[in-house]
C-alpha cells in the first residue's frame, strides 16, 4: 500500500516509513509498510494486537532497524545514524510507553529531571527543578514528583510516562497505547492532554491505539494495520467513505 | 556446543571491552556511579564484616587444634594473617560479591529490559550502557578491594578474639605476631587481584541482565546466571592470578 504524498512528499514529512519490512525469529512484522506524517500532524496507528503498531514506533525512534525499506525521521534515514546521529534526532522526539517504564529506582522527579542534567548542560538545577515541576503540574501530578513509580496507580503513571516524553519539549511525540489498562474518565483526561500539546505546541504525533473514540477527537490521519500490512491510510473521514467492511471493523466506533 | 560456548565467550569479552572502552570517555555520569559504590560497598558492608570474622573465629579454632599438637600455638597469627590476606580474603569476598552484587546486578538489568526501561533510558537520548553496564562495573571494580581489606582486617580480629579467649594472647603480641612475616608486597597484589574479581562479576552479571530479552523468565535467568558463572569465573581467575603474582613476585612462591 504506498502513502498519499509519493516520494518526494516523504522526504519533506517530519517521519516516513518507505517500503519498511521488519521481522524477528522469521516471523514477518511488517510487511512494505509505506507512510508519512507531515508537520504538526497526528497519526494514529490502529489494528489488531500483535500486528505490528508498536514495532512501527520503536522503528521511528530507532529502538529497532527496519530489515528492509527506509524509516526517515525529518528526513535522517535512521539506520544509517551512528550513535551521535541517533542522539541528535532522539533529542527531537518523545517516547510515552505503553507501560509507562518509568525508571522505578528513581522518584518522578528524577526520572523527569535525567533527560535534562544531561542534555541541556546549561540549565542549572534551580531551573531544571522549574522544568520538572511545571511538565508535572501540566499533567497534573505536580504533588508527586517525591513519590517512587511503583506507589502510583496506572493512570498516574501513565501521565508520568506522558511528562517525561514531553520534560525536552519534543518536536515528535510518539505515544504508545496511551489508553489501555485505563477507565474511561482516565482515558479521555490523557487524551485531553495529547490534545493540548497538539493545539498548544503543533507536536507532530503517532500514537498507537485501540481506542477508536480516542483516535477519532485527536488524529488528523489514521493508519491500519493488518497482518503486518497497511491495509488503509488517510484522513478518518476518507476511511469513513470507503466500502471496506474489514477496515470498518478498526475505524466505526459502534 | 563447544561452538556456542565460545560465541558466548567472545560476546561476553566484547561486552567487557566496550565498558573498558567506554569508561575512559565521557559523560562520566558521576551521581550515578557515587550510588552504585554505594550500592555495592556500603550495603555489602557488614555482610562482608560478618562473614570475615566468622570464618576469622573458625579458622583459629582448626588451625589451634592442629599447630597445639606441635607446640606451635605462637604460630597461629602468622598463619591466620597468611592465610586471609593472601587467600582467603580476597576469595571470600569474591564469592560472597558474586553472590551478593552479581544476583542483584543481573535481575536489576534484566527487570529493566523486560519492563522497557532500558528502551526508555535509550529514548531519552542517554547512552544507557554508560549509565547502567558502565557505573556498574566501575563500582564492583573499586569496591572490591576495599571490601577485601576489610575481610582480611575482621578475620584477623575474630582469630584474636578466638585466641584471646582461649590463650589470653594480647591484642599487642597477637598483632606482632600477624605481621611479623609479611611485607607490604605479600598484601598489594592478592588484594588488587580482587578488582579483577570485581570486574569479572559486573561484566557477567551486566552481561546476562542487560542482553536478556525473555521477560520475567529472563529474569530468572539472568539472577541465575550471573551468580553461577561469576563465581566459576572467580575460582578460575583465582588460579591464573595466583600464578601470574608468583611470576611477578617471586618471593611470596617461596
Amino acid at each position: 500500500m504506498s502513502d498519499n504524498g509519493g516520494p518526494n512528499g516523504q522526504h519533506d514529512a517530519a517521519i516516513a516509513f518507505e517500503q519498511v519490512d521488519k521481522g524477528f525469529n522469521g516471523r514477518k512484522v511488517l510487511d512494505k509498510v509505506s507512510f508519512s506524517v507531515a508537520r504538526g500532524e497526528v497519526l494514529c496507528i490502529l489494528g489488531r494486537s500483535g500486528t505490528g503498531k508498536s514495532v512501527t514506533l520503536k522503528l521511528m525512534i530507532g529502538l529497532h532497524n527496519a530489515d528492509a525499506g527506509k524509516v526517515l525521521v525529518e528526513g535522517e534515514d535512521m539506520a544509517t545514524l551512528d550513535e551521535d546521529g541517533l542522539v541528535k534526532v532522539r533529542r527531537k522526539m518523545g517516547y510515552m510507553f505503553q507501560s509507562a517504564a518509568l525508571l522505578d529506582s528513581f522518584s518522578l522527579n528524577q526520572n523527569l529531571a535525567m533527560p535534562l542534567h544531561r542534555l541541556d548542560r546549561t540549565k542549572s538545577p534551580d531551573e531544571i527543578k522549574r522544568a520538572v515541576s511545571e511538565t508535572l503540574r501540566q499533567v497534573g501530578l505536580e504533588k508527586d514528583g517525591e513519590k517512587m513509580p511503583a506507589t502510583l496507580s496506572g493512570g498516574m503513571q501513565k501521565r508520568a510516562g506522558l511528562a517525561r516524553a514531553l520534560i525536552l519539549r519534543p518536536e515528535i511525540l510518539l505515544v504508545d497505547e496511551p489508553s489501555s489498562g485505563l477507565d474511561r474518565i482516565t482515558a479521555g483526561e490523557i487524551d485531553d492532554l495529547l490534545i493540548e500539546v497538539k493545539t498548544k505546541r503543533h507536536t507532530t504525533m503517532a500514537i498507537v491505539t485501540h481506542d477508536i473514540h480516542g483516535a477519532r477527537k485527536i488524529g488528523d490521519k489514521f493508519a491500519v494495520l493488518d497482518q503486518g500490512r497497511l491495509l488503509a491510510f488517510g484522513t478518518p473521514k476518507e476511511l469513513d467513505s470507503r466500502q471496506d467492511s474489514r477496515l470498518q471493523q478498526f475505524i466505526s466506533e459502534r | 556446543m563447544v561452538k556456542s560456548a565460545f560465541e558466548l565467550i567472545g560476546r561476553v569479552t566484547s561486552f567487557g571491552g566496550r565498558a573498558l572502552r567506554d569508561a575512559w570517555t565521557p559523560p562520566f555520569e558521576r551521581e550515578y556511579l557515587a550510588w552504585q559504590l554505594s550500592e555495592v560497598g556500603v550495603s555489602s558492608f557488614l555482610l562482608v564484616v560478618a562473614a570475615g570474622f566468622a570464618l576469622g573465629v573458625v579458622m583459629t579454632l582448626h588451625t589451634r587444634s592442629t599447630l597445639v599438637q606441635f607446640g606451635a600455638t605462637a604460630d597461629i597469627p602468622g598463619f591466620q594473617s597468611l592465610a586471609f590476606i593472601n587467600e582467603i580474603g580476597p576469595l571470600v569476598t569474591g564469592l560472597l560479591m558474586a553472590g551478593r552484587v552479581g544476583a542483584s546486578i543481573g535481575a536489576q538489568l534484566a527487570n529493566m529490559r523486560a519492563t522497557e526501561q532500558i528502551d526508555a533510558i535509550e529514548t531519552l537520548s542517554v547512552n544507557s550502557f554508560k549509565l547502567l553496564v558502565v557505573t556498574r562495573v566501575i563500582a564492583c571494580t573499586v569496591m572490591l578491594p576495599v571490601l577485601t581489606v576489610f575481610m582480611d582486617a575482621s578475620g584477623i580480629l575474630g582469630g584474636f578474639i578466638s585466641e584471646h579467649l582461649i590463650s589470653h594472647l594480647s591484642w599487642t603480641l597477637y598483632l606482632h605476631r600477624a605481621f611479623e612475616n609479611l611485607a607490604l608486597a605479600n598484601f598489594i597484589p592478592p588484594t588488587l587481584k580482587t578488582a579483577v574479581f570485581g570486574y569479572l562479576i559486573a561484566i557477567i552479571s551486566c552481561f546476562y541482565g542487560y542482553t536478556t530479552n525473555e521477560g520475567s523468565n529472563g529474569v530468572r535467568k539472568a539472577a541465575t546466571n550471573s551468580v553461577v558463572i561469576s563465581s566459576l569465573v572467580i575460582i578460575l581467575a583465582d588460579v591464573i592470578l595466583v600464578k601470574c603474582i608468583f611470576f611477578l613476585f617471586p618471593d611470596q612462591a617461596l
